[in-house]
């Protein structure tokens, strides 16, 4: 079933080529013209028509760290959250477009998290306070981040109008939401700013200190 | 006083000294103890404000661990991230109380107030302190002093909720009061204060609370840098820490408390200094009497040196400079001792004899008590002035000298002999009675009659001897002496070898003793004169001579009878200035009465020293030959005692005389001793027949009878007889019958002075027809 939703996603991406489409590629900066990691780009169709695409992503426990950091999902995608280290976390959220908790757990939880309301969520761990994951949910398939240069891609969107929305989960302030017309052309590119604060000072302690 | 002065001075000195050095030391002391006091406080200051911030800071981070132990609680954070306000509420109720956390809240991102503990209904309003939040989103926490709603202070820290994206922030506060402020007293070791930065307003303190006006009025002027404040007379060091932003920390240092050291090291500095100095003084007083005492005890035998004290040796041991002064003081008392005593031996001793000196018997008689019985003999020795003119003075001296020691053979023990003058002696005898002091005296006659050699001549010697009785005779030794001379010279007078005062009488009074002071005065201002009495001559009635009577003319007492002071003129000697004088009168009147045709024999009287002086006959011989006066013209009248003194020179002298043709008449004849052999061998030519037998012609048959033998015995050894003090007619015819050749007395005339007796005996010469010859009578 899993596999034939693949497939079936993957034809759909493969029509949405047939009837035209772009890639677009936006550097994000900060006023100071510093490249933002991990800064999402979302785009939306102004015609409410998504197909869904993936429908699973990973957060793992590594190295007592959410990786990654910055997590987009479009919305009903179910994450699992596998602990990679020998020690156990415990990983919560009370952000409300989806509270969960997952008690002290090691290997891969059995159940994995479905996000099935759009809407920012930050997921902590109760016993590593420094550990910080964000998931963004969103209601498209055309999403990026940000790498450490500030460069995000999203490849095959298919022509039309879209809203461009910009979000970090540090941000200072809310990006405007920019309405922008893909046409079929190959590359489209942009650079946006976005003001972005320090990730807040939970310095991550040594290993062997028995955190 | 003066050792004392000396003592004290050294004392002082040293003293004052070791004062001043002290007080130099304790105000050294005082000073680096004050800088100490200073540097010390202002130390303590600085150390206690560092401890001070750094429990603040302390405090501080315990209520943000708190509030950040609580920020990570789970369920806390769950309750906040469903907005479960009793949960919230309940919780931080729950961890205030653990914590003693007075506020708790949780604030909103949005900063508006999800729940607050203090009012537990209250939720929505806004977190009035805005900057706590912002500074606890730069630095991901804050804190300060902050005034809650319910008017006090607390420190209150802020920490964000994290769920890890912070979600609230919890806010915890600590009440700042007294017993916060005591707590960090007791850990700063300083006064704690905490005022409100603007108004200055005390918010709390460890000060007692009398003290908080006075620094609440002082809080404005204080800085964050030291200094010094006065609270109620209370000194302290004070800084002034900033709290935040609505409070500043006072601290302050109590400076009396780091004084209290040094006010006690002080103290036992000044109890050690007292001591020091009070074992000083007595090592000073100690030194100083072994300095000064020393010199008292010289400075007391320096005192009795100087009160004639010359008995107790000055005995020094010491080898120090006190000790040779000691020794040279000693040397000198000795020098003064022996100088005194020699002295004093010159002064009491005579130096011719070796005897004890009038000086000395006086000594001795004043020593004694007024009331004790004491003898005072005099000596004299006869006719000394004779030998000594004869022979020369060194045999005289010679002759006392040994007599002096003859004397000193006689001399009871405890007695005593003194040489008065001349060759006058004195023995001063006690507790010997009348009888035994008559027999001692005759004993010294006894002693004397041995004959005396000098120079190979023996010499003999008699003396008389006057004794007087003390108390009886008088009490002081001149008067005594004066009544023992006095019946002295009576004894010479009578031969009789010793006298008592009391036979003799008290002597001369005091006016007696004035007018034998005046004689010499006398004598020089012409006060003395003469008058003359006639001589009658019985037979023919005719004035053939006149006696020449000396007076005294006092210019303030009168005419003063002759009885008043010759015998006084013979006693002292001073007859012997008068008689020249006397001579001469009566030498130069016979010469001018003769010129005038008065053919007069005047006679004129000789004491006994007259007729003693050897310088009589030349002295009458110079007189008659310088006034051309026949010698037979002068008569001089003697005494018949006067003779006796020494029949011997008197005969030589009387004979010299009458071979030079003066005439001489023997006065007051019946009176004495002499005896009619001497009497036949003095070339004399009248005698007069004693007063005392005329004036009892009438009354008394014997004396009547005396005068007739007296009369016939002159007659019969060719002499011409003189009876004087004819006073009745009866008396004159009686005489003359009796075949008395002359008379003389008050009715047949007065003396008369000069011009008197001039006119009375030409008066006379015209009432008697037949000139006469001339009868001589002189009576002084």
């Amino acid at each position: 079933m899993k596999a034939f939703c693949r497939t079936l996603a993957a034809l759909a991406c493969w029509a949405a080529l047939d009837a035209g489409a772009a890639n677009i590629e936006v550097i994000v900066k900060t006023a100071g013209g510093q490249p933002v990691e991990d800064a999402a780009l979302i785009l939306e169709p102004a015609s409410g028509n998504v197909p869904k695409l993936k429908t699973h992503a990973n957060i793992e426990q590594r190295d007592r760290e959410f990786v990654p950091y910055l997590t987009i999902v479009q919305k009903g995608t179910a994450v699992d959250f596998p602990n990679r280290d020998k020690i156990k976390h415990h990983v919560y959220s009370f952000s409300p477009a989806k509270t969960f908790e997952i008690k002290l757990y090691a290997g891969k939880p059995a159940q994995p998290i479905v996000f099935d309301k759009t809407g920012e969520i930050a997921i902590g761990c109760n016993i590593h306070d420094w550990m910080e994951a964000h998931v963004l949910v969103v209601d498209t398939p055309w999403f990026a981040k940000t790498g450490a240069n500030g460069v995000a891609h999203i490849a095959n969107v298919p022509a039309g109008a879209y809203r461009l929305r910009l979000w970090h989960p540090r941000q200072k302030a809310e990006a405007e939401i920019k309405r922008i017309e893909l046409t079929n052309m190959p590359q489209k590119r942009m650079e946006l700013a976005l003001d972005v604060a320090p990730r807040a000072a939970h310095a991550k302690p040594p290993a062997d200190a028995g955190y | 006083m003066h050792w004392l002065k000396l003592e004290r001075r050294i004392a002082i000195v040293f003293v004052g000294l070791v004062m001043l050095m002290m007080l130099l030391m304790l105000l050294l002391v005082q000073r680096s103890g004050e800088q100490i006091v200073l540097a010390e406080a202002q130390r303590q200051l600085a150390a206690g404000r560092m401890s001070f911030q750094i429990l603040v800071d302390q405090n501080r981070r315990q209520l943000e661990l708190a509030a950040s132990v609580l920020a990570s609680d789970f369920s806390f954070r769950e309750a906040i991230a469903t907005q479960d306000r009793p949960t919230m509420l309940s919780v931080l109720n729950n961890h205030g109380s653990r914590i003693g956390a007075r506020v708790m809240m949780a604030v909103a991102p949005d900063g508006r107030i999800m729940a607050n503990t203090q009012q537990p209904r209250q939720s929505g309003a806004a977190f009035p302190f805005a900057a706590l939040l912002r500074a606890a989103e730069d630095n991901g926490h804050s804190s300060d002093f902050v005034r809650i709603a319910d008017g006090r202070i607390y420190q209150v820290v802020v920490v964000p909720i994290l769920a890890p994206v912070r979600i609230a922030w919890i806010v915890m506060g600590f009440p700042v009061d007294n017993a916060w402020a005591h707590e960090l007293s007791q850990t700063s070791g300083l006064e704690v204060t905490l005022v409100d930065a603007a108004s200055g307003s005390l918010l709390a303190s460890s000060l007692p609370e009398s003290r908080y006006s006075a620094l609440t009025q002082s809080a404005v002027s204080l800085r964050d840098t030291p200094q010094q404040v006065m609270l109620n007379g209370h000194h302290y060091h004070s800084v002034v820490v900033p709290l935040g932003q609505q409070a500043r920390g006072i601290l302050l240092h109590s400076v009396e408390k780091s004084e209290a050291v040094f006010r006690k090291l002080h103290q036992t500095l000044l109890v050690t200094a007292g001591a020091g100095i009070l074992l000083f003084i007595m090592g000073s007083l100690w030194l100083a009497r072994r300095i000064a005492g020393p010199a008292n005890t010289l400075a007391m035998a320096a005192q009795r040196i100087a009160a004639g004290d010359y008995s107790l040796p000055i005995a020094m041991r010491s080898q120090d400079e006190i000790g040779q002064l000691a020794a040279s003081f000693e040397n000198m008392r000795l020098g003064i001792a022996a100088r005194e005593q020699k002295i004093t031996r010159l002064a009491y001793e005579d130096s011719l004899t070796g005897l004890p000196n009038r000086v000395r018997i006086e000594d001795r008689l004043n020593s004694l008590d007024s009331t004790t019985e004491a003898t005072i003999v005099v000596l004299d020795l006869d006719r000394f002035a004779a030998i000594n003119d004869a022979l020369g003075h060194p045999v005289g001296d010679q002759l006392l000298q040994q007599v002096g020691a003859r004397l000193e053979q006689q001399l009871p023990p405890g007695q005593m002999l003194a040489r008065l003058w001349g060759d006058e002696f004195a023995f001063l005898l006690q507790g010997m009675d009348k009888p035994t002091v008559q027999a001692f005296a005759q004993t010294l006659l006894v002693a004397l009659r041995a004959p005396i050699e000098v120079r190979g001549q023996r010499l003999d010697v008699s003396a008389s001897l006057g004794i007087a009785f003390r108390p009886a005779d008088g009490v002081d030794i001149n008067a005594l002496l004066q009544r023992a001379e006095l019946a002295m010279y009576e004894a010479k007078r009578r031969q009789c070898g010793f006298m008592l005062a009391e036979e003799v009488g008290p002597g001369p009074s005091p006016e007696d003793l004035s007018l034998i002071g005046e004689m010499r005065d006398a004598l020089e201002r012409r006060e003395f004169i003469l008058h003359y009495q006639p001589k009658l001559d019985l037979a023919s009635g005719r004035v053939t001579g006149a006696e020449a009577l000396l007076r005294w003319q006092h210019p303030e007492r009168g005419l003063v009878p002759p009885g008043r002071f010759i015998p006084f003129a013979e006693r002292t000697g001073f007859i012997r200035e008068i008689t020249p004088w006397l001579l001469a009168e009566v030498v130069a009147q016979a010469a001018t009465w003769r010129r005038e045709g008065r053919a007069m024999v005047l006679s004129a009287n000789l004491s006994a020293r007259d007729l003693l002086d050897p310088g009589l006959v030349a002295l009458v011989r110079d007189q008659i030959e310088q006034h051309g006066l026949p010698p037979e013209a002068l008569c001089l009248e003697i005494t018949e005692s006067a003779l006796m003194e020494d029949p011997a020179l008197a005969q030589a002298h009387l004979t010299e005389l009458a071979r030079f043709g003066v005439k001489l008449s023997i006065d007051d004849y019946g009176a004495g001793q002499a005896s009619l052999a001497y009497l036949k061998s003095l070339p004399v030519h009248e005698l007069k027949i004693d007063q005392s037998f005329v004036r009892s012609l009438a009354s008394a048959p014997k004396d009547a009878a005396i005068v007739q033998s007296t009369i016939a015995l002159g007659h019969a050894l060719g002499l011409a007889v003189v009876a004087e003090g004819i006073e009745t007619a009866a008396d004159l015819a009686w005489l003359r019958n009796a075949g008395c050749d002359i008379g003389q007395g008050y009715f047949i005339a007065r003396p008369m002075a000069v011009s008197a007796f001039a006119d009375w005996e030409s008066g006379k010469r015209a009432a008697t027809p037949e000139p006469g010859k001339v009868a001589v009578a002189v009576k002084v």
